[in-house]
This record gives structure tokens, C-alpha cells and sequence, in this order.
């Protein structure tokens, strides 16, 4: 069941054309994220879906009902900052009071509500406390226990873990991800961290330049990228350009200046293309594709060595070999990968 | 001082941290010291000695000043009229310019720049040039009864001079940067994104505005009605220019004391009256104030 419909949104500011065509459905106790480099336009999406941005063209459905032009307050919606955005005047179980307030929820019910929802963010005890005594792990979860005690249809995130440290930013992405599966409410979240965005959605949106670029699970993501920003994006890749010449079965050969290669891709690839392989993914020994090169670089990682090769065209390849292999600038090296390894994408 | 001989980066950096800086503050201690502090105890002097017809006081010392002024119905009037004034003038500056701040605050329009000249713009005009344009625009066939009167709203002219109106109308214009500039930088200071929190929360417009923007904005109110009362019971020039007898405040009649009449020593009086219900009157609005602001950060 689809709960949030972004149908063709587009957006400007004066002249500049800041979504164009965005077209996404959201299902039901979905967990998306928006995913792309800072100014991609994840957050005007978000910020149009919450109503705090118009949109230039398109429609809003939520559910069957068009929330294009409802005003915030209407949108059923529980949004949580960047910078948490506490009322800072406001003890903890007054911020949290705050939105049942406004829907009339009897003191008895807020009660208890705000008891529930304290113990499910592990901050019972904390109500008297104002947002200035907390740390910023306990703000943050204030900020989402605000959003989620008022039962909102759609949960919206925006940036959360941006201005947390690294450790506690791990911690905090399965808790939230383990939250929203507890909780079971449709999410969007916005961020431009690609680890984040794989370890927590169902689905991940990478956008670029005020487009999507590509939508899909995580694992398509990173297997499949639909072009060179969603491959260069997400995780390593290394890409080598060439052109379709053929197919055997679901097989692409296609020719680059290095030799042919064989590899998956999208039905219906044809002409210049790119193949991309992740650096995990390549052997130093002959395999179905290979390539010769020389090392230009290799650095010890203790489990391993990062190395750098060079193919005689002059495309550069990095991938990650045996400690043990002793390579040195200059060495020639033979580079294989299974065509199932690969992916091409229109170039 | 040559580099061979100057200590370690770190030594630098830290320093001047150890160095006492209290001789910095001397300038500022010796003027106020010498021209507020010195002056004001000796008028307290003043007003506790004898009238004097030879010399500004005589050589005895008397509570008598202070004794005729509570005991007089006049003062007592002009202190309520002052005291109406301030309070009146606070409070419209507050209303006129609460909407200019807040949206200086959040505009992101080029024009913004200009709207900021035109508030501070009264602050740009000598004070007896300005007073001399609102005595020309609110005379009895000035600017402002003409245009009324052609536009049908009044069929006699409003007595602005002479009274407490036109000192209010004068007043409210001069000190509406004072309240707008506190006001500024502390809406400034709230993160737009804890009001949109809040109409995510479901509030409307209205209710953002009292439950959010406007309990965080209180330190700035505080600040700018303070600066506008303190300086509209203090004002001198314009109620002396255009309040005539029947605007009259206390800053005139002081002026009147020690002036017109020559009496010293109750003008000193008199002048230290004010101050003690200036400071009395402060001291309680600080009280109040603090305590809708102590769950402020």
C-alpha cells in the first residue's frame, strides 16, 4: 500500500531548477532514504513533503488525499532536525507534551504516552530534565521520541546523526532502524552518508543535481548502480570505458582499450558504456576478464595491501590484495574478475 | 625584542591569559568616576541643604526639599503623567517593532539592507532638527490635522502640542531602533528550525508564535523596554519642545527647578526623587521579568 506519493515535483528558486521530475512511491512502513551529496536537493525534498517549501509543479498524496499546498500542522507528519530543534525553554515531557497538546490528548493519556515512548528511547526519568543538560545522543532522542509520541503517519529525518561523534553515530543507526521496525511507521531520511544509508533502508533514492538518479535496495544500489555518480557515490568502484559489441545469454562483451570484457548489466545496454568493477571483486590471477597492468602504488593496511594499478591505456584500478603479496611500484600485474562481478551502465 | 630571545610558541599563546588586565577598564572607571559618580553625590549633597537667595545653597542641612515634594499633589502628577508616558511609549515600541525585528531577522531579501537604514534613520537626524519636524507636523493646521481633516476622519484639529500626545507620537519614533536592535539579534539567535518543529507538531501559525518565538524572544523584549522606558521618562528635549505645560514630565520641571527658579537644592531633590523611582520601578520589572525568563537557557 502506498502511503506517500511525490508525483512529478518540481521546484524552483527564481531560475534555478532545484528538483525536476521527482517521482517516488513510498509504501507502507517503508524505510527510505535520500541519499546524494550536499545539494543534490534531499533536503528541499523532504522540506516540500513536510510543507515548509512549496513545490513549483506536482502533486503530495498521502494515501488518496493531495497535501501539495496543506500547511504543515496538517500533514500528520513527525519530523526530527538536524539540530534537533528542542524546545529549549521546555523541560523533556514538555516538549513531548507539546504535540499532544495540540491534538487534545486528555493530561491522563499524555502521561502516559510520554512514559511509553521515554522508555522505548531508554530516557525514563529524564522528563524534568531541559534540553541544555543533555548530552547530544540524549537531545537526539528526545528529538525522535517528540516526532514518534504523536503517532504520525509518516516519520521524516532529516540529517539526525549529522552532529553526533562517530561511535555514538554507529550506535544510533540501528537504534533508529530498530525503532521504526518496533514502531512499524513509513520513514524518510535524508542524508548524505552512504554507510548510513545502506546499514538502515529498505530503499535507497540517490540523488544528484535535483534528480534521482537511481532507486532501489541497498543492495541493488551497490551492485547495480544505473550510472557513474550512483557507482562513485556508493562504497569503492573502479570503471573502465568501452562500448556494447554483442551479448552472449546475459552476458554484455563489450571492447575497451584494454581488451574485451564480459559483463552484466540492464537489459537493452547499447553503445558507450562503462564497466564497473568493486575493488573486492578483482583477483590477481587469470579469471573470465583479465587485465594487464603494472602497480603504480601499493600501501600497507596491515590486513592487506591497497593497490594501484595502472592498464596500459592508462585507466587506474585500486583494489585490495593479500599482505603478503609484495608488490612494488613498477611490477606488471594481471587483474582478473568474474563477468558476474561486473556491471555496465550507460556511460 | 630579538626572536633568539622571545619563549616558546606555546609560552606566547598562553601568556597573556596570566597577565592581569584590570588597568584596561581605568579609562572608562576614571570618566565615569569623575563625570556621573562625582556629580551624583553632589547633588545628593545638594538636595539635603538649605535654600539659599546669595549663594545655590545654604550652609545647613535639611530634609525639608523632600518633605515638600511627596507632600505635593503637583509633583505627584507630573510623576504619574512621566511615569503614563514611559509606559505607553514601551509598550508601542514594542508593538511596532516586534514585527520589524522578526522580520529582519528572517528575511533574506536584498532589500532588507535598506529597510535596516530606515530603522535606525531616526537615530541619523539631530534631535532638536527632528523635534522641530513633529512640531511643524503636529501643530493645529500642521501636516498631520491637514491630511485628517481632508480625508474626512476628524472635523477639529487633534491637540497634539501642548499635551502628553505629541510627546508620546515624538518619543515612539526616536527610541523604535531601541527596541528593534535587542529584539534583532536575539530572534537572530533562535534556530528557525525549532518553529518549524513546532508546526510539524501540529501548531498553528498563532500558537508557534506564543508557545515558541515569543517566550525565546523575552530577553530581547526585556532589554529593549528597559532602554525605552529609562529613556523616555528621562527625555528632555522633546517633551520640553512640545509637551508645553500641559505635557510637562519630570525632566522639565528638574530643568524648571534649577533654571527658571534658581532653587537648587529642591531641583537636586527632585532630581534624586526620580532617579529613586526610576531605579524602585526597574528593580521590580527585573524581578518580574526574570521569573518569566528562568527556564531560559
Amino acid at each position: 500500500m502506498t502511503t506517500l506519493r511525490l508525483d512529478t515535483i518540481n521546484k524552483f528558486y527564481g531560475a534555478q531548477h532545484i528538483l525536476k521530475d521527482i517521482d517516488l512511491d513510498i509504501r507502507e512502513g517503508e524505510f527510505i532514504s535520500l541519499l546524494g551529496p550536499s545539494g543534490c536537493g534531499k533536503t528541499t525534498t523532504l522540506r516540500c513533503i513536510a510543507g515548509f517549501e512549496s513545490v513549483s509543479g506536482g502533486k503530495i498524496l498521502f494515501g488518496s488525499r493531495d497535501m501539495t499546498h496543506a500547511m504543515p500542522e496538517h500533514r500528520d507528519l513527525g519530523m526530527v532536525f538536524q539540530s534537533y530543534a528542542l524546545f529549549p525553554h521546555m523541560t523533556v515531557a514538555e516538549n513531548l507534551s507539546f504535540g499532544l497538546e495540540v491534538r487534545k490528548v486528555s493530561p491522563s493519556e499524555r502521561a502516559r504516552r510520554i512514559a511509553a515512548v521515554l522508555e522505548m528511547v531508554r530516557l525514563t526519568g529524564y522528563d524534568g530534565r531541559y534540553p541544555r543538560e543533555l548530552s547530544g545522543g540524549q537531545q537526539q532522542r528526545v528529538a525522535l521520541a517528540r516526532a514518534l509520541v504523536i503517532e504520525p503517519s509518516v516519520l521524516l529525518l532529516d540529517e539526525p546523526l549529522a552532529n553526533l561523534d562517530a561511535s555514538l553515530r554507529d550506535d544510533m543507526r540501528f537504534f533508529i532502524r530498530d525503532l521504526q521496525q518496533r514502531v512499524g511507521i513509513t520513514t524518510i531520511y535524508v542524508t548524505h552518508d552512504q554507510s548510513e544509508a545502506m546499514v538502515m533502508s529498505d530503499r535507497i533514492v540517490v540523488m544528484n543535481h535535483g534528480v534521482i538518479e537511481q532507486c532501489g535496495p541497498p543492495r541493488e544500489i551497490y551492485e547495480k548502480p544505473a550510472s557513474q555518480m550512483v557507482a562513485g557515490f556508493i562504497g569503492q568502484s573502479n570503471s573502465l570505458a568501452g562500448e556494447v559489441i554483442g551479448r552472449e545469454g546475459n552476458v554484455y562483451v563489450i571492447e575497451t582499450q584494454d581488451g574485451k570484457l564480459k559483463s552484466l548489466g540492464r537489459d537493452g545496454l547499447t553503445g558507450a558504456v562503462r564497466v564497473m568493477i568493486r575493488p573486492e571483486n578483482i583477483e590477481n590471477a587469470a579469471a573470465e576478464n583479465t587485465l594487464s597492468g603494472k602497480v603504480v602504488k601499493s600501501t600497507y593496511l596491515g590486513d592487506g595491501c591497497l593497490v594501484a594499478v595502472e592498464t596500459p591505456s592508462g585507466s587506474r584500478f585500486t583494489t585490495t590484495m593479500p599482505a603478503d603479496s609484495a608488490l612494488a611500484a613498477g611490477d606488471p600485474v594481471t587483474l582478473g574478475f568474474a563477468a558476474r562481478k561486473a556491471w555496465a551502465f550507460s556511460a | 625584542m630579538s626572536a633568539a630571545a622571545s619563549p616558546a610558541p606555546n609560552a606566547v599563546t598562553a601568556a597573556p591569559r596570566r597577565m592581569p588586565v584590570w588597568w584596561m577598564i581605568l579609562p572608562a572607571l576614571t570618566l565615569l568616576t569623575g563625570f556621573l559618580l562625582l556629580p551624583y553625590a553632589s547633588i545628593v549633597v545638594m538636595s539635603f541643604r538649605e535654600a539659599s537667595t546669595s549663594a545655590v545653597y545654604g550652609p545647613g542641612l535639611t530634609l525639608g526639599h523632600y518633605t515638600e515634594i511627596v507632600t505635593d499633589s503637583f509633583v505627584w502628577g507630573i510623576v504619574w503623567r512621566t511615569l503614563r508616558t514611559g509606559l505607553i511609549v514601551t509598550v508601542v515600541t514594542l508593538l511596532l517593532g516586534y514585527p520589524v525585528a522578526y522580520h529582519l531577522a528572517r528575511s533574506r531579501s536584498r532589500w532588507t539592507s535598506l529597510l535596516y537604514i530606515c530603522v535606525i534613520s531616526p537615530l541619523l537626524v539631530g534631535l532638536v532638527v527632528r523635534t522641530f519636524a513633529w512640531l511643524i507636523i503636529l501643530s493645529n493646521s500642521g501636516l498631520a490635522n491637514t491630511a485628517l481633516k481632508w480625508a474626512g476622519l476628524i472635523g477639529r484639529p487633534i491637540i497634539f502640542l501642548n499635551s502628553s500626545l505629541g510627546v508620546t507620537i515624538a518619543l515612539v519614533h526616536v527610541f523604535l531602533p531601541f527596541v528593534i536592535l535587542p529584539l534583532l539579534g536575539n530572534l537572530q539567535a533562535i534556530n528557525p528550525e525549532v518553529a518549524m518543529a513546532a508546526r510539524s507538531l501540529g501548531a498553528s501559525r498563532a500558537r508557534t508564535f506564543f508557545k515558541v518565538t515569543l517566550p525565546l524572544s523575552m530577553p530581547g523584549i526585556q532589554a529593549g523596554a528597559i532602554l525605552v522606558f529609562v529613556l523616555s521618562i528621562s527625555a528632555y528635549v522633546t517633551p520640553a519642545m512640545l509637551g508645553g505645560s500641559q505635557g510637562r514630565t519630570m525632566a522639565v520641571l528638574v530643568v524648571q527647578y534649577l533654571v527658571d527658579n534658581f532653587r537648587w537644592p529642591a531641583g537636586a531633590a527632585l532630581a534624586i526623587f526620580m532617579a529613586a523611582i526610576t531605579v524602585s520601578i526597574i528593580a521590580l520589572y527585573l524581578r518580574l521579568t526574570a521569573r518569566a525568563m528562568r527556564r531560559l537557557p
